[in-house]
């Protein structure tokens, strides 16, 4: 049988910033149900990895694939077929405010499909909710969820539509660390349904923990990448 | 193993429904809730198109009837009437009638009585007072002579002015240069007019760009949210171009109102003298005015934003 293609490759990737380089010749691939973190000091590019997977910028130089499409390439006309594949997860959450938690999750939902009706939507934005474990929190407003909750909300939003990767830039950035160990929970779940999951943090407590694939970049070059049950010391440790 | 879920096919025309739906409520309520919510910031916006398309309705409307006023001036610029005397012998009339007539350059001559001159003055803006104040009628029996071309009504001019038929005081209505002067003035005014319409809607379009950079600048959480969730280009930029259009289109229906408002009260007012300083202004007409200032409107509208989209917004 056929090996799966990879989620998400990238082949010599340079971004620059005028004359600053934010990545460095980056390669790598992520698999099918994978859950990875991407570690490094600050500056070191990884949230600039995570916005060329999300093709918020284009490579200065080299391609980067996402779940088959050519991001690198891709027209801003053409943006929203790739981003409807990759859910999105941030440190501020990111919620609207103006919606409750079951509405900002059947937004995202039919944004991404027209054709989902609002009965559906209700019932899938309720579903994830439940996988989450605030089913009975759908109709608080941001404003009335705790900083842990709303991450959970903006998780729920990211995989409602069944996305083939999801991307989590310092998803406990702004967590305790008993709920940092929750939402870890929720994206190993998340990856064990197949989801390739990439999560971007500063949290070596977890990472080291964890014992899944490290990537590490310093200086935006990928200097270690390290297979999961073997993360070892953090090699980003040692240069920050 | 797992079970298999079995699902009829959705039918069509509730897909159909369904996209209707969303387009609507995510297109078009959500710009409308927007647009309240932003009232404030886009007051100058309307408040500057409303003035910039009534006025243009206005200039447009004049416009018309100046250029239908210098049409009834160019045809009577050509036609020169040869005033004659009271007690000018037939003969002498008939001879110069025969004399213009067979001119080539004369299309027709036709002989207008004193009775019929007096009942002419009394549709003419200022006379009617001069014609009642009399108690015999002042007004001359003429010879209208039609002239193939407005230049050689000097030559006709010339020629009949010591005719012995003619009155030797007022022997014609004929005023050189008077077209020309005409013509002169309505250019001037045009162009003003033009220049004027010009400034205001720069004016405008300036005020509507900077108030939906304004509205996108204060919702760029809520759109990079939505470009993030996948939503596509036109899901994102179509409610500003929406509220563009709700701006104009509200300005331009205020606009069109009150320019038909106006009309309609000139013509209701003095329908003799208003069909004589505006001719051609009809009812029709200035509702059709309203409703191409209210075109303009929702165009200007939705334009401005598109062009703010483009600078403003990044994909």
């Amino acid at each position: 049988m056929r090996a799966a293609r990879p989620i998400v490759e990238f082949f010599g990737v340079t971004r620059a910033y005028g004359s600053r380089i934010a990545l460095d010749d980056v390669s790598l691939a992520l698999e099918p149900g994978e859950l990875a973190f991407l570690v490094g000091p600050s500056g070191a590019g990884k949230t600039t990895l995570l916005k060329l997977i999300n093709r918020e910028i284009r490579p200065t130089r080299g391609e980067v694939w996402v779940d088959g499409i050519a991001a690198h390439t891709l027209k801003a006309s053409q943006v929203a077929r790739l981003r409807r594949r990759v859910g999105v997860v941030f440190q501020d959450y990111k919620l609207l405010p103006r919606l409750t938690a079951k509405e900002n999750i059947a937004l995202a939902l039919q944004v991404g499909d027209l054709r989902v009706s609002d009965e559906e939507a209700s019932e899938r934005a309720l579903d994830a909710l439940e996988a989450v474990g605030l089913g009975d929190r759908g109709k608080a407003f941001p404003h009335q969820l705790s900083g842990g909750q709303q991450q959970r909300v903006a998780v729920a939003r990211a995989v409602v539509s069944q996305p083939a990767l999801l991307v989590a830039d310092e998803p406990t950035g702004n967590l305790d660390l008993e709920t940092s160990w929750e939402m870890m929970d929720l994206f190993g779940d998340i990856a064990s349904f197949g989801t390739t999951v990439l999560i971007a943090t500063h949290n070596v407590e977890i990472v080291t923990r964890l014992q899944r694939r490290v990537l590490t970049l310093v200086d935006g070059r990928l200097v270690r990448d390290q297979p999961s049950g073997r993360t070892g010391r953090l090699a980003w440790l040692a240069s920050s | 193993m797992a079970g298999i879920v079995v699902k009829g096919r959705f039918p069509r025309r509730r897909i159909a429904q369904v996209v209707i739906a969303n387009v609507c409520r995510y297109l078009f309520m959500g710009a409308a809730r927007n647009w309240a919510r932003n009232i404030s910031s886009t007051a100058p916006a309307l408040g500057s198109m409303t003035l910039l398309l009534l006025m243009s309705g206005l200039i447009g409307l004049s416009g018309l009837a100046l250029y239908n006023l210098e049409q009834v001036e160019a045809a009577q610029a050509s036609v020169l009437h040869v005033y004659l005397r009271d007690n000018a012998a037939s003969a002498n009339v008939d001879a110069l009638w025969d004399r213009l007539a067979s001119d080539r350059r004369v299309a027709s001559v036709t002989y207008v009585t004193k009775a019929e001159a007096l009942v002419r003055a009394q549709h003419m803006p200022g006379l009617p007072q001069l014609a009642d104040a009399s108690e015999s009628n002042p007004f001359p029996a003429s010879l209208d002579v039609h002239v193939k071309s407005i230049g050689d009504v000097a030559g006709i001019d010339a020629m009949v002015l010591y005719d012995p038929a003619v009155d030797p005081v007022y022997p014609t209505s004929y005023d050189k240069g008077a077209y020309q002067r005409i013509q002169a003035v309505l250019f001037g005014v045009g162009l003003a007019g033009l220049a004027f319409v010009g400034l205001l809607g720069f004016v405008a379009v300036t005020v509507t760009i900077n108030s939906i950079r304004a509205a996108i600048h204060s919702r760029r959480d809520e759109v990079s949210i939505m470009q993030l969730v996948g939503a596509p280009r036109w899901m994102v930029r179509g409610p500003f171009v929406v509220e563009g259009a709700i701006t104009g289109g509200l300005a331009g229906a205020a606009a069109g109102l009150v320019t038909f408002g106006l009309a309609a009260a000139g013509m209701a007012a003095g329908s003799g003298s208003f069909s004589q300083f505006a001719p051609g202004i009809t009812v029709w007409v200035a509702a059709g005015t309203a409703a191409i200032v209210f075109a303009t409107g929702l165009g200007l509208g939705s334009g401005s934003s598109l062009v703010s989209l483009r600078r403003h917004l990044e994909s």
